[in-house]
């Protein structure tokens, strides 16, 4: 692998609740929170959101769909000057949760998808991104 | 007007108590590097008593919003105390940009409790110019989830943009719609002698304007501004002995939909939860759209109006951007709103100028033209009796809603 400049971007807040994961993350593996009777929720919490109900995880494909996109000319820090601009987008997962994800390309870096390439309704997959050692961010690709 | 639910009934009996604003008062805005959040704060406090015929001691009661600069978790009590007072009522309302009229409500509730009869209701803060860069960021990051939304590079402007675009697709709202909004609100606030933003723009104007976030150009986001604006809450028996005519709260409403933006199931579930907060204002107040003269809209964006003007029943679905394009939001239109210029064009301090320049409408006050020092104008609709304002926190996650009247509220 090689080196990467230091990550200077936002890094998720860390909970004891969040640990599963980042740390099926960290092995390139897509889970969803799921409530007590195995309906996939997100965003990922102790208790399900609703009922409070005891959660457990399940194996999640990692395809979907895009709900709608928004294109950042201007980040939230510092870390984006320079960049050009990138793509925060709502996929509508198969399982049925919706997330936050940011489109990019499939290639070294993972750089951001060209804005005039994106379109709601776009099928979309994963992919995994080891922005460090400790964190790697779920990103989405054009469905191959 | 129909009886309403026992919910309904309860509210109309509180505010049949003749709950109103007898006072108002705002700073000038824009940049002010010269005062501090307290001064600010004090300076409008002032204005505010002034305009009431009123002594800080006649006051008992004080509810206060937050600060990004001055960092504390009692602002009203802080307050309180910088300004000499030593209120029977006291209470810190932070809940975003819906902060402003639950200030209001919280107002109207500790006076029906019997806990104070005279209540401040002020904010205000140096938020351009006293913010520190860690501040900002920490602005930045507040309306995004700390672990599956920030880490992505959302910003305030884009979260609002997914919504946006999303609306936009589903309804096929071209990008002049959003336009129309800021243009609008651009030559009304040409008239507001403190608007930060004096020049009128055109639709051309903004569709040029460099991109921030999808569908958004500089010119569709609202402004940062330091300043400070305040209303005086009270009841009608006590407002007799004061100077000016007291204009009526005579609908509350809330609602919420969402908080993260992520979380939002849908544009419809939006439009409803933020609507569902003038809905139930307007049912409380036994009106219906039809009957109003003014509208002081949230607008954190171009496209935050649209939306609420159709979960408020004011257009249908998708409509609200034909109908500003058509004029209907413009001073003679069919109903003017955001006369003051909003927060895309005269100051961001929350929904608060939003309840200040609706109440100056209901007084007839709206009429800026002897302000020759400010270049102010006449943006007064002629013979405006009722007015909805709100506000909305987070990604429209949040709203609250009132209806204003120049008249009491009819017995329920």
């Amino acid at each position: 692998m090689s080196e990467k400049p230091a990550y200077t971007k936002p890094l998720p807040d860390l909970r004891p609740e969040d640990a599963p994961f980042w740390e099926a993350m960290k092995e390139h593996r897509f889970i969803l929170p799921c409530d007590d009777t195995g309906k996939p929720f997100w965003y990922p919490r102790k208790y399900a959101p609703g009922t409070l109900s005891a959660t457990s995880w399940t194996d999640a494909k990692g395809t979907g769909t895009v709900y709608t996109y928004s294109t950042h000319f201007i980040g939230p820090s510092k870390a984006y000057k320079g960049d050009p601009p990138h793509i925060v987008a709502l996929v509508d997962l198969d399982e049925g949760p919706r997330m936050m994800t940011i489109l990019v390309k499939d290639e070294d870096g993972y750089p951001s998808m060209d804005p005039e390439d994106v379109a709601i309704g776009m099928k979309v997959q994963i992919v995994f991104d080891d922005v460090t050692d400790e964190i790697t961010l779920p990103k989405f690709t054009p469905a191959g | 007007m129909a009886e309403g639910t026992p919910d309904i009934k309860e509210a109309r009996r509180m505010l049949g108590k003749g709950i109103c604003i007898a006072g108002v008062g705002e700073t000038e805005q824009g940049i002010i590097s010269d005062r501090g959040s307290f001064e600010l704060l004090t300076e409008v406090t002032r204005t505010t008593l002034d305009d009431a015929g009123l002594q800080l001691s006649d006051v008992d009661g004080i509810v206060t919003a937050f600060s990004f600069v001055e960092s504390t978790l009692m602002h009203s009590t802080t307050l309180a105390d910088y300004m000499g007072m030593k209120p029977g009522y006291f209470a810190s309302v932070a809940v975003g940009g819906a902060t402003a009229p639950l200030m209001a409500v919280q107002a109207a509730m500790a006076i029906d409790a019997g806990l104070a009869e005279v209540v401040l209701c002020v904010r205000g803060d140096n938020t351009r110019s006293g913010i520190s860069s860690s501040g900002m960021i920490a602005m930045a990051r507040e309306m995004s989830h700390g672990a599956y939304e920030a880490p992505f590079g959302l910003t305030t402007i884009g979260g609002y943009g997914l919504l946006a675009q999303r609306y936009m697709y589903e309804h096929d709202i071209p990008q002049e719609a959003l336009a129309a909004v800021v243009a609008t609100q651009s030559e009304h606030a040409a008239l507001k002698w403190n608007a930060m933003l004096r020049d009128a723009v055109t639709v051309e104007d903004v569709m040029a304007d460099r991109w921030i976030a999808t569908p958004f150009h500089a010119m569709d986001c609202s402004l940062v501004s330091d300043g400070a604006a305040a209303f005086i809450v009270t009841t009608e028996a006590r407002a007799k002995n004061m100077k000016k005519k007291p204009v009526y709260i005579t609908g509350i409403g809330e609602g919420f939909s969402h908080q993260y933006i992520s979380e939002a199931e849908s544009v419809a579930s939006v439009r409803d939860g933020l609507g569902r907060a003038g809905r139930r204002a307007m049912e409380v107040a036994g009106i219906t759209p039809q009957d109003l003269d003014v509208a002081e809209i949230y607008d954190s964006f171009s496209f935050t109006p649209l939306i609420a003007l159709e979960g408020f029943g004011i257009c249908g679905p998708g409509e609200a951007g034909d109908w500003v394009m058509e004029g209907n939001a413009k001073l003679g239109g069919k109903l003017p709103m955001n006369t003051h210029g909003g927060l895309i064009r005269q100051a961001h301090l929350g929904a608060m100028h939003h309840i200040v320049e609706a109440v100056l409408q209901l007084r007839g006050e709206a009429d800026d033209s002897d302000k020759t020092e400010f270049n102010g104008g006449n943006h007064q609709v002629p013979g405006a009796k009722l007015a909805i304002t709100n506000g909305s926190g987070g990604i429209l996650a949040a709203t609250s809603a009132l209806v204003l009247s120049s008249e009491p509220p009819s017995a329920a």
